[in-house]
C-alpha cells in the first residue's frame, strides 16, 4: 500500500517534467520528431500511476475496514464479559457509540492519514529534489515560503480543532432541544411553555451561528493563506527566475507548476497531524473499554476446566441438581456505601419456591444477582449443589439457570429463533410442548407465519403480554433446575393476566424457583417469603407466619390485595 | 420540487439573501483573479521576457504605463508584484466568501430550525401521535443538517464552478479557438463519467448504510438485552453473530472501496490523457507558430482549472438530489396544519363551573372511547374519578385541556358557561395545572423544572411547592440540592420522585383548575398520605380533578364519578356511593376490610 501510494504520486511529480520537455524540446527546438516517443512515455507513466493508485487506494480501504472490523469485534466481545455495574454506570447510547463510531474513526484515520501522508510526502520530496536538480538557487528561493506556511498552519489548526469541537457540542445541544420538544410535546402543551422552549432553542441557534462563523473566519484565513502562499511562490519564480524563460521556457514552467503544487501536500501533512490529535479521544475511549476489568472473573483453574464464555468446555459441565445455600453472606454493591446483606443465610433445597416481595426500588433483585453471580459476594459463599459458585464457571451457571425478566426482551428475528435462544438444540416438538405449557401456543398460532414470524426490533411487533408468554416458553425450553422469575408490573388485559398467572404456576413446578413477586397468588403459595425494605431483608417466613407477625409484610400485602381487588372490580 | 417546497425555501432564505449575494460576488472575483494570474504570466513570458511584439493596443499601453517591455524585463519584480497584488485581492475575496457564505448558510439553518421547532410545538397532539417520534426528530435534525451541508458546501460552489468553466473557456477561446475546442470537447466525457459513477456508488452506499444499520441495531439489542444474554449464558453466540454481521458489512465496504478505487484510477487515466492531448496539440500549434509560448503556458493552466470543477460537478449533482429528498421531508412538517383557535375565540371565567355535556369521543381509526358523558363540577369543588384501565379517564381530562379536540358537534365542554371551543387554547391551558400520568421532566435543574411554568418564579415559591409534594427533603438530600440537573447528563429520578416533581410543577402555577391523573401511583404508602394531607391545604379555591383508584384519595371529594368503558356508571359523594352498593361500594369494602376477609 505504502509503496503504491509512493508510486501513485509519481505522475504528479513528473507531470511538470513532461511539460518542461514539451516546452524545451518541441517549442524550443521547433521540432516534433520525438513526439511519438513522448506520447508513449506519457501514456505509460499515466497507466503506471493509475495502477499504482488503484492498488494504493484499495489497500488503504481494506486496511481501514479491517482495522474497523477487528476493533469493533474486540470491543463487542469485551463488552460481553463486563459486569452489570459497568452497564448500570454507562447508558446504552454511550456504550453503543463506543462500539460503532469510535472504532470507525480510528480505522479511517490510521489508513487514510498513512496513505495520504505517504502520497503527499513523496510528492513534496520528489518536487524538491527535481527543483534542486534543475536549478538549486531558484529552488531554495521557492522553498523559503515553506517554514512560513507550516508555522501559519500550525497556529490555525489548534484553534480550528477547538472551534470545531464547540460547534459539534452546540449541535448536540440543539438535537437534544428537539428531542425534548418532541418527546415531551404533551407536557409542553399542557404547561403552555411553547414560547419558553422556543426561546431556549433560539439562544442555542444564535450561539451555534456565532461559533460556526468563528470556524469560517479561521477557515477563510487558513485557505486564503494557502492561496497567497502559492502566489508568493509564483511571484518569486517570476521575479528571480523570469530570465530563465528566455532560454529555457520549460524550466520556467516546471518551476511555476511546482511552486503551486507543493502547497497542497504541506496542508495535507498538517491536516493529518491534527486529525491524529482529534482522534486521540476516540482511541482513549476504546482503550478504556478494553481495559475495563469485569466485576466477576473466573479463576484460571475454573477456566482450565470449564472454558471461557466464548469457548466453553461443555463436556465438563456437570448437570445441576438445584440445591442452593446462601451461607453467611455479606454484600455491598460496588457503587454502594453500606452493605445490603449482612451475614445472611438461607437454605433453598431443590423444589423450593422462594418469593421476594417489597416496594418498587426497594432492592429486591440483590439476592438474584448474587445467585446468578452477576456480582460476587464480599463475605461468605453461595453454594449450588454444595459447591461454591466460584468453583465453576459463570457459563456453567448461566446455562443451567432459567431467567425470566420483568420487561421481556426479545431479539429481532423469528419467534423460533427467540425460543431457541437458551437451547439451540430443542426440537419443534419440544418447542410446541413448551408453548402449550405456558399457553403461548395461541399467540404463535395467531401469527401469520407461525413460529417463523418476525417479532420485530426488540419484539415490538408483539404486545407486552405476548412477549411475556414467549419469554416464559424460552426459559422453560432449557428445562432449568433453577428458575428465576421477575414478575411484570406492567398492566396487561385481564385475559392475558390470567394466562400469565397460570403460566407462572406451570413453570415453577418441579424446579427450584426464586420469584421477585408482585402477584398475591404467587406470594401466597411460596414456601418462603423474603420481605425487602430499603435494600435489606427485613422479614422472612411463610405467608401465614408473616401475616400473623403483623409487621411490614402485612401492610405491604394489604395494599397489594386492595389494588388487585380494585382492579378486578373496575375491569 | 413541489410548489410548497419553493415557498418554504423562500421563507427559510429570509435574511440570508444579502449574505449569499456577497458570497457569490466574492467567489466570482476570486475566480476572476485566479484566471488573471495565468494571463499575467503569459504576458510576462511573451512580451516582457521573450520580447515578442504584439498588436494588441490594450496590452501595449498597459506595458507602456509601467515603462515599457524592455524596462520591465530588467525589473521583473514589477510583474511579480502585480501578481501578488492580484493574489492579495483573492485573499480578501476568498475570506469574504467563506465568512458570508457561512453566515448565509448558518442563518438559513437557524431559520429552518426555529421554524421547524415552532411548527412542531404548535402541531396538534393528534399529529404527534400519528407520526413516530424518532422520525420527527430525524427530520428536524439530520435532514436539516443535510440541507445545510449542501447549501454551505455545494450551492455557491455550483456558481463558482459554472463561472470558472465559462471564464476558462472564454479565455481559452479568445487565445486560440482550435485549442480551446480540443480542450472543451473532452469535458462532457469527464462530466458524464463522473455522474454515472456517483449514481452507481449511491446504491452501493445505501447498501452499506443499511447493513451498518443492521449491525448497529444488533449491537443496540445486545446492549439493552444484556441481562438476557448473561442469564442464558449466550455471550459466545452473540459474539459470533456480531462477527458474522460485521463480516458482511465489511464485505460491502470492500466492494464499495473497489468501485471507488477503480473510479479514481480510471479517472486518473482519463484526465491524464486529456492533459496529454492538450499538451501535445499545444506543442504542435506552437511549433507551427499558431500559438505563442506564453499562450501555451496559459493554456495548460486554464486546462487544469477546468478539470477540477468538472469532476466536482458530478459529485455536486448527486448531492443535490440527496438534499432535495431531505428538503421534502422538512416541508412535510412545515405543511402540517398547526393548532388554531376559532375566529373570535376569547377568554372565560376559569373560576366558574365546569360542565361536560354529552361528550362522545373516539381516537382516529379507533372505536368510540367516551359515550355520552355528562356531569357538572361546581367552582372550587373537588371531583374524584375512578375507572379501570382504558375506561377513558385520562382522555376526559385531555379533552378539557384541549390536548385533543372534541369532534362531535353535539358534545360540549363548558367552563364558566363558555364552550371551550370558543376559548383561546393558550388561555385555557395556562389556567389549568395538570399532572400527567407519565410525567416528563426537562433536562434542566430541579428548580427550573418546578418553576418552568412561569417566568420569575422565586425559589421560595418553588420550595413551597416542593414541600407540598413531599419532595423538599429528597431534593435537599442531593449534593446539588435544587440545582441538581435532571436527565441524561444528571441524576435519574425514580418514578415516584418524577411524579412528585410534576406535582410541584403543577402547584407553582397557582392555577384555578388542577388535574391529577393518577399522580401518586409510584409513590409509597407513607408519602402518599403525606402528600394528600398537604395538597388538601393547598387546593384552596381551586377546582380539582383527582383520578385515582384509591378510596383514601377520593373519599373527601365533593363528587365522585365511576367510569366504566366510556360511560358514567355511578356518581355522588362517598357516602352516597357506599350506600348505593354498586362498584364503588365494593371497591370500598375491598380496600377497607381487606386482608381479614382471607
Amino acid at each position: 500500500m505504502i509503496f503504491c501510494g509512493l508510486m501513485g504520486s509519481m505522475v504528479d511529480i513528473f507531470l511538470p517534467v513532461y511539460q518542461r520537455y514539451a516546452f524545451d524540446h518541441f517549442v524550443g527546438l521547433g521540432t516534433l520528431d520525438t513526439l511519438p516517443y513522448y506520447i508513449a512515455a506519457f501514456v505509460a507513466t499515466v497507466a503506471f500511476s493509475a495502477v499504482a493508485n488503484y492498488i494504493a487506494m484499495s489497500s488503504a480501504f481494506r486496511t481501514e475496514v479491517e482495522i474497523n472490523r477487528d476493533l469493533r469485534d474486540s470491543v463487542f466481545s469485551h463488552l460481553q464479559t463486563l459486569g452489570f455495574s459497568y452497564y448500570n454506570g454507562n447508558s446504552v447510547g454511550y456504550i453503543h457509540s463506543r462500539v460503532m463510531s469510535d472504532t470507525s474513526k480510528i480505522g479511517s484515520l490510521v489508513s487514510w492519514s498513512l496513505m495520504d501522508g505517504v502520497w503527499h510526502l513523496t510528492y513534496l520530496l520528489g518536487a524538491v529534489v527535481v527543483m534542486l536538480v534543475v536549478n538549486a538557487r531558484l529552488a531554495l528561493l521557492v522553498l523559503t515560503i515553506a517554514p512560513l506556511i507550516v508555522l501559519m498552519f500550525s497556529i490555525f489548526q489548534g484553534k480550528l480543532i477547538r472551534s470545531n469541537r464547540e460547534v459539534r457540542e452546540m449541535n448536540s445541544i440543539i438535537t437534544s432541544d428537539f428531542n425534548e420538544g418532541i418527546t415531551g410535546a404533551k407536557t409542553v402543551k399542557t404547561l403552555v411553555i411553547e414560547d419558553k422552549m422556543q426561546r431556549t432553542l433560539q439562544e442555542h441557534t444564535v450561539k451555534i451561528r456565532k461559533k460556526a462563523l468563528r470556524v469560517a473566519h479561521l477557515r477563510g484565513l487558513f485557505s486564503s493563506t494557502i492561496n497567497i502562499g502559492s502566489s508568493i511562490a509564483l511571484a518569486i519564480v517570476l521575479w528571480q527566475g523570469g530570465y530563465i524563460a528566455e532560454d529555457e521556457v520549460g524550466t520556467f514552467s516546471l518551476f511555476m507548476s511546482y511552486a503551486q503544487g507543493i502547497i497542497e501536500p504541506m496542508r495535507w501533512i498538517i491536516d493529518a497531524v491534527s486529525d491524529l490529535i482529534t482522534c486521540q479521544v476516540n482511541i482513549e475511549r476504546v482503550d478504556k473499554i478494553l481495559h475495563t476489568e469485569p466485576d466477576v472473573v473466573d479463576t484460571p483453574e475454573v477456566v482450565a476446566k470449564y472454558g471461557t464464555v466464548f469457548e466453553p468446555k461443555t463436556e465438563n459441565f456437570e448437570p445441576m441438581i438445584g440445591d442452593i445455600e446462601i451461607k453467611d453472606v455479606t454484600f455491598t454493591y460496588p457503587d454502594g456505601h453500606e452493605p445490603v446483606l449482612e451475614h445472611f443465610s438461607l437454605k433453598i433445597p431443590f423444589g423450593t419456591n422462594v418469593a421476594i416481595v417489597g416496594e418498587t426500588g426497594a432492592g429486591k433483585s440483590t439476592l438474584v444477582n448474587l445467585i446468578c453471580r452477576f456480582y460476587d459476594v464480599n463475605e461468605g459463599a453461595i453454594l449450588i449443589d454444595g459447591k461454591d459458585v466460584r468453583e465453576r464457571s459463570q457459563n456453567w451457571l448461566h446455562s443451567n439457570v432459567g431467567y425470566v425478566l420483568q420487561t421481556p426482551h426479545l431479539f429481532s428475528g423469528s419467534v423460533r429463533e427467540n425460543l431457541l435462544y437458551g437451547n439451540p438444540n430443542a426440537t419443534d416438538e419440544e418447542i410446541n410442548r413448551a408453548l402449550a405449557l405456558v399457553s403461548a401456543d395461541e399467540v404463535v398460532n395467531k401469527l401469520e407465519r407461525g413460529l417463523d414470524s418476525d417479532v420485530g426490533e426488540g419484539g415490538d411487533l408483539l404486545s407486552t403480554g405476548e412477549k411475556q408468554l414467549i419469554s416464559f416458553a424460552r426459559a422453560i425450553l432449557c428445562d432449568p433446575k433453577l428458575l428465576i422469575l421477575d414478575e411484570a408490573t406492567a398492566s396487561v388485559d385481564t385475559l392475558t393476566e390470567a394466562k400469565i398467572q397460570s403460566a407462572i404456576d406451570q413453570v415453577i413446578q418441579g424446579r427450584t424457583s426464586i420469584v421477585i413477586a408482585h402477584r398475591l397468588s404467587t406470594v401466597k403459595n411460596a414456601d418462603c417469603i423474603l420481605v425487602v425494605k430499603n435494600g435489606k431483608i427485613v422479614e422472612r417466613g411463610t405467608h401465614k407466619e408473616l401475616l400473623d407477625n403483623n409487621g411490614y409484610y402485612r401492610a405491604l400485602y394489604t395494599r397489594q390485595y386492595e389494588d388487585e381487588k380494585t382492579k378486578a372490580l373496575l375491569g | 420540487m413541489k410548489k410548497r417546497s419553493v415557498y418554504w425555501v423562500w421563507e427559510f432564505l429570509k435574511g440570508t439573501k444579502a449574505a449569499f449575494l456577497i458570497g457569490i460576488a466574492s467567489t466570482l472575483i476570486t475566480a476572476l483573479t485566479g484566471m488573471l494570474s495565468p494571463q499575467i504570466i503569459r504576458l510576462s513570458v511573451d512580451q516582457i521576457i521573450l520580447g515578442e511584439p504584439t498588436d494588441d493596443v490594450g496590452i501595449n499601453s498597459f506595458l507602456e504605463s509601467f515603462g515599457g517591455a524592455a524596462y520591465l524585463k530588467e525589473n521583473l519584480w514589477i510583474p511579480a508584484l502585480i501578481l501578488l497584488a492580484v493574489a492579495a485581492v483573492a485573499f480578501l475575496t476568498n475570506y469574504l466568501y467563506r465568512v458570508s457564505n457561512t453566515y448565509g448558510a448558518e442563518t438559513l439553518t437557524k431559520n429552518m430550525r426555529e421554524k421547524l421547532f415552532d411548527r412542531v410545538s404548535h402541531l396538534p397532539f393528534s399529529w404527534h401521535m400519528k407520526n413516530h417520534t424518532g422520525d420527527i426528530i430525524q427530520r428536524s435534525t439530520s435532514d436539516v443538517e443535510t440541507v445545510k451541508n449542501f447549501v454551505s458546501e455545494q450551492l455557491t460552489g455550483i456558481f463558482r464552478i459554472i463561472i470558472m468553466v465559462v471564464m476558462s473557456l472564454s479565455f481559452m477561446f479568445s487565445m486560440n479557438w482550435k485549442m480551446a475546442l480540443i480542450a472543451a470537447s473532452c469535458m462532457p466525457l469527464i462530466l458524464i463519467y463522473s455522474l454515472v459513477f456517483h449514481k452507481k456508488i449511491k446504491t452501493a452506499f445505501t447498501e452499506c448504510d443499511e447493513s451498518e444499520g443492521k449491525l448497529s441495531a444488533m449491537a443496540q439489542e445486545n446492549l439493552t438485552g444484556v441481562r438476557v444474554v448473561r442469564a442464558f449464558g449466550r455471550e459466545g453466540y452473540e459474539k459470533d453473530k456480531f462477527v458474522k454481521y460485521d463480516r458482511f458489512y465489511t464485505g460491502l465496504w470492500t466492494k464499495l472501496a473497489k468501485i471507488m478505487a477503480r473510479f479514481w484510477a480510471s479517472n486518473d487515466i482519463i484526465t491524464g490523457l486529456e492533459i496529454l492531448i492538450v499538451m501535445v496539440s499545444g506543442a504542435v500549434f506552437t511549433v507551427n507558430g499558431e500559438l505563442s509560448v506564453g499562450e501555451y503556458i496559459a493554456f495548460i493552466s486554464y486546462n487544469e482549472m477546468l478539470l477540477w470543477p468538472i469532476r466536482m460537478l458530478g459529485r455536486m449533482l448527486s448531492e443535490m438530489s440527496k438534499a432535495g429528498v431531505s428538503l421534502n421531508r422538512i416541508v412535510y412538517i412545515m405543511d402540517s396544519e398547526p393548532e388554531r383557535d376559532k375566529e373570535g375565540a376569547g377568554e372565560c371565567d376559569m373560576t366558574g363551573d365546569i360542565a361536560f355535556e354529552h361528550v362522545n369521543f373516539a381516537y382516529e381509526n379507533c372505536p368510540e372511547l367516551l359515550h355520552d358523558v355528562s356531569f357538572r363540577v361546581k367552582a372550587g369543588t373537588t371531583v374524584g374519578i375512578m375507572g379501570g384501565t382504558g375506561s377513558g379517564k385520562s382522555t376526559l381530562m385531555l379533552l378539557l385541556d384541549k390536548v385533543y379536540d372534541l369532534e362531535d358537534p353535539d358534545s360540549k365542554i363548558t367552563v364558566g358557561g363558555v364552550d371551550i371551543r370558543d376559548v383561546r387554547t393558550e388561555y385555557l391551558r395556562s389556567n389549568i395545572g395538570i399532572v400527567l400520568q407519565e410525567p416528563y421532566l426537562f433536562s434542566r435543574t430541579l428548580a427550573e423544572n418546578i418553576g418552568i411554568k412561569r417566568e420569575g418564579t422565586t425559589l421560595e415559591e418553588i420550595r413551597e411547592a416542593a414541600k407540598a409534594a413531599a419532595l423538599d427533603e429528597t431534593i435537599e438530600s442531593f449534593t446539588d440540592g435544587y440545582d441538581t440537573f435532571v436527565g441524561e447528563r444528571g441524576v435519574t429520578l425514580s418514578g415516584g420522585q418524577k411524579q412528585r416533581t410534576a406535582i410541584a410543577r403543577a402547584l407553582t402555577g397557582n392555577t384555578p383548575v388542577l388535574i391529577f391523573d393518577d399522580s401518586l401511583s409510584a409513590v409509597d404508602t407513607e408519602t402518599d398520605a403525606k402528600i394528600r394531607r398537604s395538597l388538601e391545604k393547598k387546593f384552596g379555591t381551586a377546582t380539582v380533578f383527582l383520578i385515582s383508584h384509591r378510596i383514601t384519595t377520593l373519599k373527601k371529594a365533593d363528587l365522585i364519578l365511576v367510569l366504566d368503558h366510556g360511560t358514567i356508571k355511578e356518581s355522588g359523594t362517598h357516602e352516597e356511593l357506599v350506600a348505593q352498593g354498586g362498584i364503588y361500594a365494593e371497591v370500598y369494602r375491598a380496600q377497607t376490610d381487606g386482608v381479614d376477609e382471607l
